[in-house]
């Protein structure tokens, strides 16, 4: 019997991946949200959490980014 | 310096908001019917524009450099900004405002915005106009006009500095010293296109003076300067006509030949024949210190030169002593190391920074001398590295030594604390500043490709990076990520064996350095090698075939002079700082090569790399120090404003050859990963490094507060006396009646007692 799960395929560099793991891994339990990491650049993840990991990715890079203050 | 997307708005149409737009809409202006052979765009909020593919580029730039301060200059299109500051500088070397007014005008491609007009009549409007001399070690503040000093006078830090001659009655307070005013020689700088002499018209007045106490002098000047009383001082040193003060008698080499853009920068600080105090801004590699020596062998007088350190100190005297005749007996050196007595009353004394400033107690040998550099009026306080000095001890230094003319050299006039408007009234404005483009066009110094090479995060590294139990090795995990480590090693191969480079390795995090070093079988110099195997390193480097690389840490971002190596290697640095990415880049400015190969498309178009190894994605939230990602991009800022590219490198090593490079097998990483993170937290750290000091700063003895005990070392020794209540009076018959008359002596005690 084929068991078919709704969800988000990401695909991203190995960093990236990391860092969602990470986050994963700071969540409480029901709220992790992986539910497979298929190699080491694309991940299964819940349907539900697209729009909350582009804002914490958006967020994350304006961390790192510098611009010349005006 | 601030950034402005002004350019942007001239082509794209950003979604800003309306009111900035407004500000910014020049479509209004009025073009001029000849525009196309004008090469300047001035805007009504004091910037302008230059464009440098212009015919008249040179005559503009030399122009704009004058009036205002550069923002940014890339190759096509240069950014400058007017400020009160900026024409202030003007003014003080020889342009008058109508000058100013006209020649802007001439340039535009638009009728000048009557707000610049304004703006350049007010700020100007009362230059020159109050003078601050030495004269016999004492401080006057001298002006034609009696009102203005009056003016001066009735305001409360001015009044406070004053000193009133012990002749002068109380009662008539404000009356001045009224001396003739002697004559004007010597024309105005011909290369201002014309401009006139503006002290000309000074001429047979009387000259009204006020004596103000040298230790306020600098809160006086800085009183004085636009954004209060608006009169800002000139400091000029008419040195010619100084009979007081004994001449030296030195000059330059004939081999010495001044550069084209040395002499233009010399001729700012000597107008009109007489000397100015001020800074001058040339990047490193580009011949500061001739510059420096001209300047003193112009003067002619005792020349005090401060430098930043001991090493600096020596290359200095030797500079004095390579292009000026200056004899040995002439010049003597100060430093902790070296205390050389100067003989005869003039000379040139090269000391640092931290030997004048020091307050604490002395040698009395170094006493002596610091009292002598006290008493002597010097005619050149000439100050190497001006950006590096924390201000406070510029201050005292300014304070201490009393000179008529003060010059400040620097390549990099950005600090990280803001406080370089300190320098205006603490040195003097801004006389000339080097676009660096230009100087690599003319081939003075080399041509640089700068890149930024992103390194990848492996997925190990990254996932202890992003824990938070590792927080403080973040550091030491970007730095040794394994990419980076295999981009460093091909990079080195690559620069070693196709060209022939000789190259310098930088890295702040001390773990890495050793790291890197000894896997890649490389000799490295951090603060702690000693002065004999520097020496032995530094010169293997030099002459032999076989040692091409070599890895520095803190200490090779000044005082070590490396001038064959061509390459430079970042691996890590200082947390975001404009100046060190700067000063390292500078290590490798020196020019190299025939002229003829560097021009653009000769043999060699680029003849110097610099590389930047950053690891992607990586920041620290935790731990704000560390985000390298971010502060790379806010280092280089200061090199693009200079009109440098960056060309981003991503893939690095090549993906074919990755197999002969260190830690290509995850096993490698991984033991690499575990050496990290068993490493001691101090040795993953940054280089805590007193390069910058003297040994006075190094070996001062700290003060605590304690008894006698406390410093013999005896503390929590001492007897404890406790209150057996002796103080009652009953105490000692007590304590004898302990003793039970009954008990056998001690043999010892029966001989005594009987």
């Amino acid at each position: 019997m084929v068991n078919a799960i709704k969800g988000i395929l990401i695909s991203c560099d190995i960093p990236m991946a990391q860092f969602i793991v990470n986050l994963n891994e700071s969540m409480p339990n029901a709220h992790k949200f992986i539910v497979y990491m298929l190699d080491d650049t694309h991940i299964y993840v819940q349907p539900n959490v697209g729009e909350m990991l582009t804002k914490r990715l958006q967020e994350f890079r304006d961390q790192n980014t510098y611009e010349k203050p005006l | 310096m601030n950034i402005d997307d002004e350019e942007d708005v001239f082509f794209e149409e950003g979604p800003e908001e309306e009111e900035e737009i407004q500000k910014r809409d020049f479509t209004k202006l009025e073009l001029k019917a000849d525009h196309i052979n004008r090469p300047l765009w001035v805007c009504a909020d004091g910037r302008i524009f230059l464009e440098t593919f212009s015919s008249l580029y040179k005559q503009a730039y030399d122009f704009l450099i004058a009036i205002a301060e550069p923002v940014c200059r890339p190759e096509s299109m240069h950014e400058y900004n007017l400020t009160p500051h900026s024409l202030y500088a003007a003014v003080s070397v020889g342009l008058e405002t109508e000058t100013i007014i006209t020649v802007l005008d001439r340039l535009s491609k638009t009728k000048l915005p009557k707000e610049i007009v304004d703006f350049i009549r007010d700020s100007t409007l009362n230059y020159g106009k109050v003078k601050l001399v030495l004269q016999k070690n004492r401080y006057f503040v001298e002006s034609p006009y009696p009102e203005v000093l009056k003016k001066l006078l009735r305001d409360d830090v001015v009044a406070r500095a004053r000193i009133i001659a012990n002749e002068v009655a109380e009662g008539t307070a404000p009356s001045f010293t009224v001396s003739k005013a002697p004559q004007d020689e010597g024309g105005a700088d011909p290369e201002l296109l014309g401009g006139t002499d503006a002290v000309a018209a000074m001429e047979e007045k009387d000259l009204h003076s006020f004596e103000i106490d040298p230790a306020q002098v600098e809160h006086v000047k800085q009183r004085c300067l636009p954004n209060a009383l608006n009169y800002p001082m000139l400091e000029e040193y008419d040195f010619r006509n100084d009979t007081v003060n004994p001449d030296l008698n030195i000059e330059l080499k004939p081999q010495a030949q001044p550069r084209p853009y040395q002499e233009k920068s010399l001729s700012k600080m000597f107008g009109n024949g007489r000397a100015r105090s001020g800074i001058i801004v040339l990047p490193c590699g580009a011949g500061k210190s001739l510059v420096g020596v001209s300047a003193a062998c112009r003067i002619r007088k005792s020349v005090l030169c401060l430098a930043t350190n001991a090493v600096s100190v020596d290359q200095w005297a030797f500079q004095f002593k390579l292009w000026s005749t200056v004899g040995d007996h002439q010049i003597s050196r100060f430093t902790s190391d070296s205390k050389e007595r100067f003989r005869g009353s003039v000379g040139v004394v090269v000391t640092t920074y931290n030997m004048v400033a020091f307050g604490g107690k002395r040698s009395e040998e170094s006493q002596k001398i610091i009292e002598e550099i006290q008493n002597r009026e010097w005619g050149l306080l000439l100050m190497d590295e001006v950006h590096v000095v924390p201000a406070h001890m510029f201050r005292k230094v300014i304070s201490i030594t009393k000179s008529h003319c003060k010059l400040g050299l620097t390549a990099t006039l950005v600090r990280e604390d803001e406080r370089i408007s300190d320098l205006n009234f603490l040195i003097g404005p801004k006389l000339y500043e080097a676009n660096w483009l230009d100087l690599v066009k003319g081939g003075f110094i080399a041509n640089v490709q700068c890149a930024e090479v992103w390194c990848p995060m492996t997925k190990e590294f990254y996932a202890h990076y992003l824990k938070k139990e590792y927080s403080r090795k973040k550091q030491a995990l970007y730095v040794m990520n394994p990419n980076k480590f295999r981009a460093c090693e091909f990079l080195i191969r690559f620069h070693e064996q196709q060209r022939g480079d000789k190259i310098i390795v930088f890295s702040d995090n001390l773990f890495a350095l050793r790291e890197y070093a000894t896997k890649l079988r490389k000799p490295f110099i951090y603060g702690p090698t000693s002065h004999h195997e520097r020496t032995r390193i530094l010169y293997a480097f030099k002459h032999s075939p076989d040692v091409n690389t070599v890895f520095l840490s803190k200490v090779g971002d000044n005082s070590i002079d490396i001038p064959e190596a061509n390459v430079i290697i970042q691996i890590s640095s200082h947390a975001g700082s404009r100046r060190q990415e700067a000063q390292r880049l500078g290590r490798i400015l020196r020019a190299k090569g025939k002229p003829q190969d560097r021009v653009a498309g000769g043999a060699e178009e680029f003849n110097a790399f610099f590389y930047s190894l950053v690891s992607t994605d990586t920041q620290a939230r935790i731990l704000p120090t560390h985000p390298e990602m971010y502060y790379s991009t806010k280092r280089q800022q200061f090199l693009i404003d200079q009109g440098y590219s960056f060309k981003v490198i991503t893939s690095l090593p090549p993906a074919d050859t990755g197999a002969d490079l260190s830690y290509h097998k995850l096993s490698d990483q991984l033991d690499l990963l575990s050496k990290v993170l068993s490493a001691g937290d101090e040795a993953a750290g940054i280089e805590q490094l007193d390069e910058d000091m003297d040994d006075i700063t190094r070996n001062r003895f700290t003060r605590t507060h304690g008894n006698m005990s406390t410093i013999s070392g005896s503390d929590g020794r001492f007897y404890m006396e406790y209150s057996t209540g002796r103080g009652r009076g009953m105490g000692r018959g007590q304590l004898k009646k302990a003793r039970d008359p009954n008990k056998p002596r001690n043999q010892l005690f029966k001989k005594r007692f009987g």
